[in-house]
């Protein structure tokens, strides 16, 4: 079971690709797994990753092998094969991770929710008319599920990150925020509430300095400063809030600019799960969905996340976070919101704190496959 | 070939050549408007259960089952016992029959069918609306005749349920039993 295979169909954003690649990086480096990441569309992963070049149908990149994935594609699989987020297996594969000896591990990782269910379904067999067997795996805020991705060294590394190190990894990216201003990252999807926050910001008390990588938001942001484009490095300013554009940073480098501002505005899952790691005040906008299931999914994980804040605080959480999502006002919201900072900030860190007693998502994946194939060994399953 | 979120209680589906009972088939939104089915399966062969999880849209084969129409008997230790129109009689465990426990009362007429895999009687499905009298209810809201407004209530069997708030004991009532959610107020049967 040292081969793993992880594929990844770039459905919209960054997501599908980002979760991937660095579950694939995790797995090569702290596990010494053999790695492919087969992805459908490399440019994606490009733009998390410089070195990856589109153009090379196989490629070695930190440690993984990064293949293009397309029709009649035929490769043998690994030992154990992961589905990213429900991406179609072609039939061949599925036939020849049957035929393998021993079978393949066929793994679907599900996208990420602090529902309940989640708990139920986790690790539970899919037993399908072609294919040796399968099982569905969930990502998750609790012990019953399957963690959430997290490297090793990456509290200790957010820890070690000094004030010199911020302020030098702001100058590489241009960015020299005022002494006392609140620094806050927006990788958000398009929001037209924004506006209202925009407005309100501007006439706040304290200096805020927003820093905007390349994305969905921006067209909100050049629309509410009455500018074409926002171009890397320019910078706008009105009263008290500065707007400054910036780069779209390589995967690691995004953890340093979390760890660098005071509030992070993150979306969908990786991100999301980032701002999490990076123990400081978020606002999540989650990935809209039909029928409004999105805002259950919110209000699931803000049972988990508001559990040790006051409740005050928990209920302007709801209130801000709600806003955003439904697209309302935050004049309001925001205000009662950043009331509760200290609290906020204590819960950020507590949260990350009691979120990293938990195995990592690729090392309970990994114990996962070891346990199967253990067990494989001594009984039949009943699939 | 079906799909799993067109895959209903009681149908069977072949894995592995086998069948299997979906006793339980639950259909939940996961991410990115994708969703998934989590199902109860039943083994009809060894009679193993397990529980499974699907995405919404992956192939499911489907299988057949004849059918007969049978009415509720008696119970007879753990074993239910239905009978056909000409007297023979299809003992079912509780387990088999699961989804339709709530609703047996005994003298119940309901025209039920038996369902049968391979000559044997595996389970049994009720019509989608059934006719049970309310054995206890709560007290009402003052005027509400509107039935917009719910309240807890007992069959005799001990089956909890909300009722409209004008319901009282000893009202019979509609009950569909695809969701077991009571539809109105009914008249006795006769």
């Amino acid at each position: 079971m040292k081969t793993w295979d992880i594929y990844c169909s770039a459905i919209d954003n960054f997501g599908d690709v980002g979760v991937s690649w660095r579950l694939a990086r995790q797995l090569a480096h702290e596990f010494e797994l053999d790695v492919r990441l087969f992805v459908d569309d490399p440019q994606v992963l490009e733009i998390l990753c410089p070195e990856v070049s589109p153009s090379l149908p196989i490629q070695r990149v930190a440690g993984v092998q990064v293949i293009r994935w397309g029709a009649g594609l035929e490769v043998a699989p690994a030992a154990v094969v992961i589905e990213t987020f429900g991406c179609q297996l072609p039939d061949t594969l599925i036939s020849a991770m049957a035929a393998r000896e021993p079978a393949s591990l066929w793994i679907n990782l599900e996208y990420l929710s602090a529902e309940s269910w989640i708990e139920d379904c986790h690790g539970l067999p899919s037993p399908q008319i072609i294919g040796p067997e399968k099982r569905f795996y969930f990502p998750g805020f609790t012990e019953k599920t399957g963690g959430l991705l997290r490297e090793k060294a990456l509290l200790l590394k957010r820890q070690q990150f000094t004030q010199m190190d911020r302020l030098h990894f702001l100058r590489q990216l241009g960015v020299n925020p005022s002494p006392g201003s609140v620094l806050v990252s927006i990788f958000t999807y398009e929001n037209e509430s924004i506006v209202s926050w925009l407005e309100t910001l501007r006439r706040d008390e304290r200096r805020f300095h927003l820093l905007v990588p390349t994305g969905r938001i921006s067209k909100n942001i050049q629309r509410w400063l009455g500018v074409e484009a926002l171009a890397h490095g320019e910078t706008h300013s009105r009263d008290q809030l500065t707007i400054q554009a910036i780069p779209f940073v390589r995967q690691e480098d995004y953890d340093l600019l979390l760890w660098s501002c005071d509030l992070n505005l993150v979306r969908g899952e990786d991100s999301f799960v980032r701002a999490q790691w990076a123990g400081k005040p978020f606002l999540w906008h989650i990935y809209p969905q039909g029928e409004n299931v999105h805002l259950k999914k919110l209000a699931a994980f803000l049972r988990h996340y508001l559990d040790g804040v006051g409740v005050e605080a928990a209920v302007a959480t709801e209130r801000f976070w709600g806003d955003w999502n439904r697209q309302n006002s935050l004049q309001e919201s925001w205000t009662a919101w950043q009331k509760h900072w200290p609290d906020l900030e204590r819960n950020a860190e507590q949260w990350c704190s009691q979120l990293a007693r938990q195995p990592s998502l690729a090392e309970s994946l990994a114990r996962f496959a070891q346990s199967w194939y253990k067990s494989r060994a001594e009984i039949t399953p009943p699939f | 070939m079906k799909t799993a979120q067109d895959v209903k209680v009681n149908n069977v589906v072949l894995i592995d050549g086998s069948p299997w009972l979906v006793q339980k088939a639950e259909y939940t939104k996961s991410g990115r408007n994708s969703a998934i089915m989590k199902m109860k399966l039943k083994n009809l062969l060894t009679g193993s259960t397990t529980e499974t999880v699907y995405k919404f849209d992956d192939k499911m084969e489907q299988v057949n089952l004849d059918q007969v129409d049978v009415t509720y008997s008696y119970k007879s230790d753990d074993m239910y016992v239905f009978m056909d129109g000409e007297y023979n009689q299809y003992e079912l465990s509780a387990e088999d029959i699961e989804s339709v426990i709530p609703y047996i009362v005994d003298g119940m007429t309901d025209e039920c069918k038996a369902v049968f895999f391979q000559g044997k009687v595996i389970s049994v499905d009720l019509p989608t609306t059934i006719v049970r009298q309310i054995d206890y209810a709560e007290g009402s809201a003052r005027g509400d005749t509107s039935g917009k407004v719910m309240k807890r209530a007992k069959l005799s069997n001990g089956t909890e349920l909300k009722v409209a708030d004008f319901c009282e004991v000893g009202d019979w009532i509609e009950i569909d039993t695809r969701t077991g959610d009571y539809k109105s107020r009914a008249k006795a049967p006769v």
